[in-house]
């Protein structure tokens, strides 16, 4: 039953063949993120222009089925967003796995909102909350430029 | 033997996990209690409890006695010489700590080369990087072969004039390769190397003979032998641990205390300072009697039958890679399953009760030298059945049909 929700189709599909899974060229924003008690590792990069949208973003790195997938669903989405725009569906995201019923945010379409609850599977399993949510800690800090790496222990 | 029988005596199989029979294949990591151990806890607690070794109260002289009667259990179990060969640590972790800091202190010197293998869990490595960074010894590392087992050939290879010890598992807790640890030890001797064994995976499933393996140093950790948490062992030859210098200093370990100097207690109080885990040592010795009356040779037909029961399952399934194929294998199967990411795999199992491990299992160097970043690793204790490692089949293929393979 609860193995449905947290393995569905799209799930499956985004970490056998993750889109965006390679280094962007000449990005400007990049961070890497690490999970120190299963070895997974996310490297992001981000390519925004002069009115800091997001042109392209990518990633590289190796993990389960649900990291591999929430990496792959977030660069895509994130896209052709601008920087505060990324950060409120980063926030959004955040408040979803951990509590919120459902996604509030504007900026994100109906159909992104849906690809996204795809993930919400990850709520009845906290051993594996963090596998889900790696690569969006490690984007902010991308946006934000942090050098350090981002550890999720929790 | 009767495993349905002894199986009884573990509370933990009574209970429902998640609605399922616990299938628990995740002993390399810590095993399940005997009731007589669990029990031995409540009782020393709630009837006989006081703090060992500092008043002279009925009470507080029945608890030494109690604790020292399990360092003399262990002596015998192990075949050590002396009683004061057994030092109580709070792990495995600690005592190789506690071998590598003294020998930093007062033996290994600047330019030392210490030999670990690629199988050895971190820690019997970072104890040593400790001593790589501060007294600047290399670390050199033996490769394991094709089947994952480290040779004695290879280490002969990687001795050089300036190894002063080896350190080594005596059973990797991922390939489950047993090394060849008296035919090292005669060896290393011969050329005056020390011999320090992580006998964390051996101690639980192997026959112990201190004075037949003859290692300098023996590392045992109590939760994986049945025993509780909080509590590990270290073996030490008498004549190091005389000369080595403590490790911790605080009360119980010192002899006399002067505002100008400080002399040490004599053995095994010299490597005890402080309260040790007195409940822990005191109930070790459940896990002790449990185990002999078992028969450790009963145990390791036991688990060498499910062992290749397992192997060969595991082996028939096609996408399942199994980890190492050593000729003299303890009861560890790891393996990967290609396309599906172990930590998925784990989440699966679970589902079905099946208790396993995923991730490294401690052992970074070599996952690296696999070239895999973790690895999904179920491993046996006395309590398991074949028909537990028919349930890990099986739920290894609900695993493939979930990602469609
Ligand atoms: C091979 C090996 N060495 C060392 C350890 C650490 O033992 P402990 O938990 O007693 O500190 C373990 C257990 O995790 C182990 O499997």
């Amino acid at each position: 039953m609860n193995l449905k929700e947290l393995y569905q189709e799209i799930i499956l599909e985004h970490g056998k063949n993750p889109r965006n899974l390679r280094k962007t060229e000449g990005f400007n924003k990049d961070a890497k993120g690490n999970n120190p008690l299963c070895g997974d590792n996310v490297h992001v990069y981000l390519k925004l222009n002069g009115q800091k949208i997001v042109e392209d973003a990518s990633f590289e790195g190796s993990g389960c089925a649900i990291s591999m997938a929430s990496a792959s669903i977030m660069t895509d989405l994130i896209k052709g967003k601008n920087e505060h725009e990324a950060k409120e569906i980063v926030e959004d995201f955040l408040g979803m796995i951990k509590e919120n019923p459902e996604l509030k945010s504007e900026h994100l379409s109906k159909d992104e909102k849906t690809k996204l609850m795809c993930l919400s599977g990850v709520k009845q399993y906290p051993m594996r909350v963090k596998c889900a949510t790696l690569s969006w800690h490690t984007m902010v800090s991308a946006f934000d430029e942090k050098t350090e790496e981002v550890k999720t222990e929790n | 033997m009767n495993i349905d029988q002894i199986k009884k005596e573990f509370p933990i199989f009574d209970e429902k996990i998640q609605n399922n029979d616990l299938v628990y294949l995740d002993s390399a990591n810590s095993s399940q209690k005997p009731k007589v151990v669990v029990d031995r806890i409540n009782e020393f607690y709630t009837k006989q409890f006081s703090n060992v070794g500092r008043s002279v109260h009925y009470l507080a002289v029945a608890a030494t006695n109690l604790y020292e009667n399990t360092r003399t259990s262990v002596q015998k179990y192990i075949n050590a010489k002396d009683k004061n060969e057994i030092v109580f640590t709070k792990g495995a972790t600690e005592a190789l700590n506690l071998v590598a800091n003294t020998l930093g202190q007062s033996y290994l010197k600047e330019g030392d080369e210490v030999l670990i293998t690629e199988l050895e869990h971190h820690s019997n490595y970072v104890p040593w990087h400790f001593l790589r960074k501060s007294k600047n010894i290399k670390i050199n590392f033996a490769e394991i072969n094709e089947e994952g087992e480290i040779t004695l050939e290879e280490i002969e290879k990687k001795i050089t004039p300036k190894t002063r010890l080896i350190s080594i598992t005596h059973l990797s807790n991922v390939t489950g390769a047993i090394l060849p640890v008296k035919e090292i030890t005669q060896l290393a001797h011969s050329k005056g190397i020390i011999v320090v064994v992580d006998g964390c995976q051996g101690a639980p499933h192997l026959k112990l003979d201190m004075q037949e393996l003859d290692c300098d140093f023996y590392a045992i950790s109590c939760h994986k032998m049945y025993g509780p948490t909080g509590l590990g062992i270290l073996y030490g030859k008498k004549k190091w641990l005389e000369e080595l210098p403590p490790y911790q200093g605080g009360g119980g370990m010192i002899n006399e205390v002067k505002k100008d100097r400080i002399s040490y207690g004599e053995l095994p109080n010299k490597y005890e300072a402080g309260t040790m885990a007195t409940a822990q040592v005191i109930a070790f010795d459940q896990s002790i009697k449990f185990l002999e009356s078992i028969g450790i040779e009963n145990v390791m037909k036991h688990e060498a039958d499910l062992v290749e029961y397992g192997q060969e399952l595991l082996q028939r399934n096609n996408s399942v890679k199994l980890i190492g194929n050593p000729k003299n294998k303890g009861g560890v199967l790891s393996f990967t399953i290609e396309g599906v990411h172990p930590h998925d795999i784990a989440t699966i199992l679970d589902e079905d009760g099946v208790a396993i491990r995923a991730g490294h299992h401690c052992c970074q160097i070599l996952h690296d030298k696999l070239n895999i970043p973790a690895s999904a690793r179920a491993s046996v204790g006395i309590y398991n059945t074949k028909e537990d490692l028919d349930q890990l089949n099986q739920s290894i293929n609900n695993c493939k049909k979930i990602f469609n393979l």
